[in-house]
């Protein structure tokens, strides 16, 4: 009797959901023929909704790994395969980064489990920053939009390498513990051994919802501020502040940080400032975006300290900036 | 039996989120926000998104005492004791700050299906400093050449087609939707031998950017020949009278990385036309210069204006290797 009254309800909530959406949709198709709304705006939603559509399919992917991970992997197989050794395991996390073939968009919530199951939180680190930044599809649209020239590509892949091991040992020098936020205090589940795989499959699913939705504000915050910067801030007037090699490598850095561009598209844009702006700075623009851009900031505050993600973006900013400006004189 | 609020209401974003992306792909919309080679990928999302909205109304409504842990897993029965456990399982009470998560979450759904989707115009491709970016891809070009060596003359057309197509077909091309730029690899090299031997050089639709680029890295070599081409009007402060850029869009993966590509072009009329008006324009290419870098400059013959093309944006090309 139970059971027959559950999975009623379970029908009409889903059925009455679907009621709800239809009449959105029914009053979606009257209003836009009846308001006028500025075009600006109107380019800025479309910008804003582009990202997005192009975004979920990756954050989609990165909170099923995350759930994965969450239900899956327990904090023994961690300490199994993390070697003791500090810098090791930030040499092993850069390097399995490089190796996985991860979007900036999808790679917090991974972050995030995976220092909740007690990986150290600078080796993650290590882990976020050369994920996006090193993989093959990232390799072959900077060779192709370079014109073909193999040289930006491998310095953009083995400065960022470096920039990103440099970085995690700073991190690992300056912070201890999960540095999560308070509110989420990490805790693991001890409950969930005790289960057969279906339902573990099922509480996976479960995480990645959740996981979803601590994530799903902040992608979507980023994106609106990305898609405004986009409409109404003119690339030009960056291009004024920018004419030494160091005010040209802050101006590209700003902009990779403020276009939130995907880490395989990024290249197609960087490469249009080529004729204006010297090798470093578009290497800057390459190198400092998928690292660190203003989504994944957003992204980061759902999990870590605001003290933490502040230290970070400085660490990060800081490091791309010196190793390239001390460089500048070979590129 | 409970019934929880919150949990409905993500089930509600959950099933919106998909139901906005089938709907775009539906009506066609999606074409203005990503590249088409993508299409399969933003399927899978919305596919995803329908399944986490059935997982997701499971959780609306739980039996009140000893069915929780069958029902739901962990939530009731373990996180209560456990609560200080990482993220929010949506049962915490309601507060102004998930008030305002909430609306954040809600807005895209809300402009998605209540806004139309708009053809990217020439105020964005302002922004985006179009004239620097049109400068930028002649010179980089340039450098280009210096690096495959200086072989000149005709046997350099040989070499940058070959080198093009190796570096073009790397790109993925795994899913076929009808609707992507891609290109066998005999139709590709068909197309590079009308640009460079046809008396007239036609821009179509999805060989334009590969055109562009030739064009725009050999000047020289194409100064004098007759080119026909459609785009948009774009207008820049600093342009005289006759000037005017008929430009496209060029889409890597979503709107969003759109970057402009174009040409110059100088004619009378082009004082009367407005910016955002579509034409087609035929003329001869010249030599030109943009704050010093060298760009090619169409002298317009004959124009007209048209429609806007049922897809106005252009995608790269990728080659099929059969």
């Amino acid at each position: 009797m139970i059971r027959l009254l559950r999975s009623n309800i379970l029908d009409i909530t889903g059925f009455t959901v679907i009621l709800a959406l239809l009449w959105l949709l029914s009053l979606g198709s009257g209003l836009k023929e009846t308001i006028v709304i500025p075009p600006s705006l109107l380019n800025l939603n479309t910008i804003f909704l582009s990202i997005l559509i192009e975004a979920f399919p990756f954050v989609l992917i990165g909170v099923l790994i995350a759930g994965m991970i969450q239900i899956f992997v327990t904090e023994e197989h961690i300490s199994k395969w993390i070697p003791k050794n500090k810098y090791m395991a930030i040499v092993m996390s850069c390097s399995v980064g490089a190796l996985f073939p991860a979007c900036e968009c999808g790679i917090v919530p991974i972050v995030r489990r995976l220092v909740g199951k007690g990986v150290p939180v600078a080796a993650a680190i290590g882990f976020m920053l050369t994920g996006p930044l090193i993989n093959p599809i990232v390799i072959a649209s900077t060779y192709m939009a370079f014109g073909n020239d193999v040289k930006i590509a491998a310095l953009r892949m083995s400065l960022g390498f470096i920039i990103a091991l440099i970085v995690a040992f700073i991190i690992g020098s300056l912070f201890k513990g999960t540095q999560f936020k308070q509110s989420f205090s990490a805790v693991t589940h001890s409950h969930i051994n005790n289960k057969n795989f279906f339902e573990k499959f099922w509480s996976m699913l479960q995480h990645s919802i959740d996981e979803f939705f601590d994530m799903a504000k902040y992608l979507i915050a980023g994106a609106f501020l990305a898609a405004v910067v986009q409409t109404y801030m003119p690339a030009k007037s960056l291009l004024e502040i920018g004419s030494g090699t160091a005010a040209s490598l802050a101006v590209m850095m700003g902009l990779a940080f403020f276009l939130s561009l995907c880490s395989e598209a990024d290249a197609f844009i960087g490469a249009s400032f080529s004729s204006i702006f010297p090798a470093t700075s578009i290497l800057g623009f390459l190198i400092f975006g998928p690292m660190i851009d203003l989504k994944n900031t957003l992204m980061m505050m759902s999990v870590f300290r605001f003290k933490f993600v502040m230290s970070v973006l400085a660490v990060v900013a800081g490091t791309v900036f010196i190793i390239l400006m001390l460089l500048s004189g070979l590129l | 039996m409970k019934f929880h609020a919150q949990q409905a209401a993500r089930s509600l974003i959950l099933l919106g989120f998909s139901v906005l992306i089938y709907m775009m792909h539906y009506t066609g919309e999606i074409l203005l926000f990503i590249n088409p080679k993508y299409l399969l990928l933003s399927q899978a999302a919305a596919f995803i998104f329908l399944i986490l909205f059935f997982i997701q109304i499971t959780r609306v409504w739980t039996l009140k005492s000893a069915d929780a842990s069958e029902s739901c897993g962990h939530e009731d029965g373990c996180c209560s004791q456990d609560h200080d456990h990482n993220h929010d399982h949506g049962d915490t009470p309601f507060s102004v700050k998930k008030l305002v998560s909430y609306s954040i979450i809600l807005l895209p759904l809300l402009t998605g299906f209540l806004l139309p989707a708009k053809v990217l115009d020439s105020s964005i491709a302002d922004k985006k400093g179009a004239m620097l970016s049109i400068a930028g891809s002649s010179k980089k070009e340039n450098n280009k050449e210096s690096v495959n060596g200086n072989l000149s003359g005709q046997d350099t057309n040989n070499n940058d087609l070959q080198t093009d197509q190796d570096s073009i077909s790397t790109e993925d091309t795994a899913t076929v939707t009808g609707y992507e730029n891609e290109k066998s690899e005999a139709e590709y090299e068909k197309l590079m031998k009308q640009l460079q031997e046809s008396p007239l050089i036609d821009f179509n639709e999805s060989i334009f950017s590969t055109y562009y680029e030739e064009i725009s890295s050999n000047i020289d070599k194409f100064q004098g020949r007759k080119v026909s081409l459609n785009g948009f009007v774009y207008k820049e402060e600093g342009f005289s009278e006759n000037q005017l850029v008929v430009s496209r869009f060029l889409v890597t993966h979503c709107v969003a990385d759109a970057s402009i590509i174009g040409f110059l072009s100088e004619f009378p009329d082009a004082g009367k036309i407005q910016k955002d008006t579509w034409i087609r324009v035929e003329g001869v290419i010249e030599n030109s210069t943009y704050m010093d870098s060298p760009i090619p400059l169409i002298k317009v013959t004959k124009w007209e204006e048209i429609k806007e093309p049922e897809s106005p944006y252009l995608y790269p090309i990728s080659i099929r290797r059969n």
